[in-house]
């Protein structure tokens, strides 16, 4: 695939471009954090950031959304619309780890039985540019422990690197390759390719965070009932912040909301630390404590997943391990579970 | 792309009360759109979602067989915010079926064999089900001896009670209706259904057992088949957890790797030892 080579300074005036032909998400200043979020024209994007403090998996599968619209009529409400699910997007500047959750994601709402036409369409129609990670951004980050490295482009269309005075403009697959045309013609050199290989080894080393996440699995399979589980969950507040920030989580509750005669069913993220999220209507529990919804957590993420679609759901993005207010690690909990 | 999330509009057509205590009735709906039918062409132990709007959705197994032509048909008790909603709907009135959902019975495993059903109460909706399938005469040649024992707290608890009576005429089919307690006018079996299991006490040659109820019932049944020689891999049930979405995405419903909505209800033992005991 082709390469191309684009000044430093060029970067925020190809997304406000692009903003002008697409809807843009791209990393924006919000107070003190940086978020994905549709910039629009005017809008400013600031590549400069480590990484966003949420997941841009909401660009997929939003917090919140409408799956169909009803309406009442005199024998009873009846469904009325589908919505419109997507609009032709551009995802500027993601983190690899983030572009890599995407893959993990498409594994379970593209499936060759049941499609999620709400994710599957707006993927189709967003192109995604991954922004290297020259530096790892936080000592949290552990991506080279699952599948992931700091400079990829797993889960990209586009890949940009910092190799300098440039960014390298690597065109990974077709869909990418349609937004050429904003990268100016400066072709990359041999030079620009050894400059980023050298990038990538170095950025590849100072991930210095590591868990056995791969070791762990056959140790899972075995270990349901150890007394371990009994050990993380003391001060889990239940939040569900772990699981609101993960790019990989993917829980969600369907309701429906009515206003006047019309109504909607929407679907909004859930999380499987919250004590409703498995109850039953008898009132019997499957997880009745906070306990088991660890497990739960822990085991979807590095055996459920593998046993279901042969990959770790986490992209050693760090964010549970940055956000949770009781400071529970979920590296240690691997690494513990590694000891077991 | 069928999208899955979507219900297809149907019509409640008819309304029975099962019970004395009328909290369990059975709806029969028809398709708005007559090719909906075709669409939602199911097997017996499968399950759907019934949508109504403003409400929400209720995971409910399918109580009528397939070979029941032109509507289908759902035992529901109530009980949460969508079933009571259910109740409170009037033949006539329109909602919505997603489906159909899940695996099956095993029907082609359970071909050429002696089938053992044994139900409990309120759980005897798909076992029906499979029965209307199994009687039914382009398919009764296909299963060996039928056996059914049914189980109710009280006489006013049974669920089908005309099917059941012409159940009991037919001569291809050994039917045992048994409850806790009978009443002034009860002059059928008395007794659990675990005992009743022991006395009539079916073969295990060449039988498999498909047990549905509630979870003492199983508790106290599952030994007297082991006891009777039955393996792990010819007692079949049905599992029911919290349900969402019905097509495995919304994350809640699963048993270890397995996920109850999509690669259930059904399983046998034996496939049940091999995931967490978390359900």
């Amino acid at each position: 695939m082709e390469k191309r080579l684009i000044k430093k300074d060029t970067l925020a005036g190809i997304a406000k471009k692009m903003a002008g032909d697409f809807l843009v998400w791209a990393p924006v200043k919000k107070e003190d954090n940086v978020l994905f979020e549709p910039m629009g024209k005017d809008g400013e994007p600031f590549f400069a950031y480590l990484n966003s403090k949420n997941a841009p998996k909401n660009v997929f599968f939003p917090h919140t959304e409408t799956l169909m619209k009803y309406t009442r009529t005199p024998k009873g409400m009846v469904f009325s619309s589908e919505v419109n699910r997507a609009d032709q997007s551009v995802l500027f500047g993601v983190r690899p780890c983030d572009a890599h959750s995407f893959v993990l994601l498409d594994k379970l709402f593209d499936q060759e039985k049941y499609k999620d036409a709400y994710y599957i369409e707006k993927r189709k129609s967003t192109t995604v540019i991954a922004l290297a990670c020259v530096k790892p951004p936080y000592a949290t980050c552990f991506c080279t422990s699952v599948d992931g490295e700091p400079v990829s482009a797993d889960g990209a269309d586009i890949l940009l690197t910092d190799i300098g005075g440039d960014y390298l403009v690597e065109f990974i697959t077709k869909k990418g390759e349609k937004l050429a045309s904003y990268f100016g013609d400066a072709k990359a050199d041999a030079a620009a390719d050894a400059r980023k290989a050298e990038i990538a080894a170095q950025a590849k080393a100072a991930v210095t965070s590591k868990i056995p996440a791969h070791e762990v699995k056959p140790i899972l399979d075995v270990n349901f009932d150890n007394p371990f589980w009994n050990t993380i969950h003391g001060k889990c507040l239940a939040c569900g912040t772990c699981t609101y920030m993960c790019p990989t989580c993917h829980c969600f509750d369907i309701s429906d909301e009515v206003k006047g005669a019309d109504g909607i069913r929407l679907r909004s993220w859930d999380s499987c630390m919250f004590p409703l999220f498995t109850k039953e209507t008898s009132g019997h529990n499957p997880r009745p404590s906070q306990k088991e919804r660890w497990r739960q957590r822990t085991m979807h993420k590095f055996k459920y997943y593998v046993d279901m679609f042969g990959a770790i759901s986490c992209v050693g993005c760090g964010r549970c391990v940055m956000s949770c207010p009781v400071n529970i690690d979920i590296r240690k909990v691997v690494e513990d579970i590694s000891k077991l | 792309m069928q999208n899955p999330y979507i219900p297809y509009p149907v019509v409640v057509d008819k309304i029975i009360t099962e019970v004395d205590t009328k909290d369990i009735k059975t709806f029969r709906f028809k398709f708005v759109n007559p090719e909906d039918e075709q669409k939602y062409a199911y097997i017996p132990g499968q399950f759907g979602e019934l949508s109504i709007y403003g409400k929400g959705e209720s995971p409910i197994g399918i109580a009528s067989s397939p070979t029941q032509k032109g509507y289908v048909e759902f035992t529901v008790q109530k009980a949460g915010v969508v079933t009571s909603a259910l109740h409170e709907m009037e033949e006539g009135e329109m909602m919505g079926i997603r489906g159909p959902l899940g695996n099956s019975w095993p029907l082609q495993f359970l071909e050429g064999k002696n089938i053992v059903i044994v139900g409990g109460g309120f759980a005897f909706t798909t076992l029906r089900s499979l029965i209307n399938y199994m009687l039914h005469e382009d398919n009764r040649k296909r299963f060996g001896n039928i056996t059914v024992i049914y189980g109710a707290r009280n006489p006013g608890l049974l669920l089908y009670k005309d099917e059941l009576t012409e159940w009991g005429k037919r001569t291809d089919l050994n039917l045992n209706v048994t409850v806790d307690k009978g009443d002034a006018t009860w002059k059928g079996r008395e007794g659990f259904v675990p005992a009743v299991c022991k006395e009539v006490a079916p073969s295990k040659e060449n039988a498999v057992a498909v047990i549905c109820g509630p979870p003492v019932m199983i508790r106290f049944t599952l030994p007297v088949f082991f006891e009777l020689g039955f393996s792990k891999e010819n007692i079949i049930t049905s599992l029911e957890m919290r349900m969402k979405c019905g097509i495995g995405k919304c994350g809640r419903c699963n048993v270890g790797s397995k996920y109850v909505c999509k690669d259930g209800p059904v399983f046998s033992l034996a496939e049940l030892d091999k995931l967490t005991p978390e359900y």
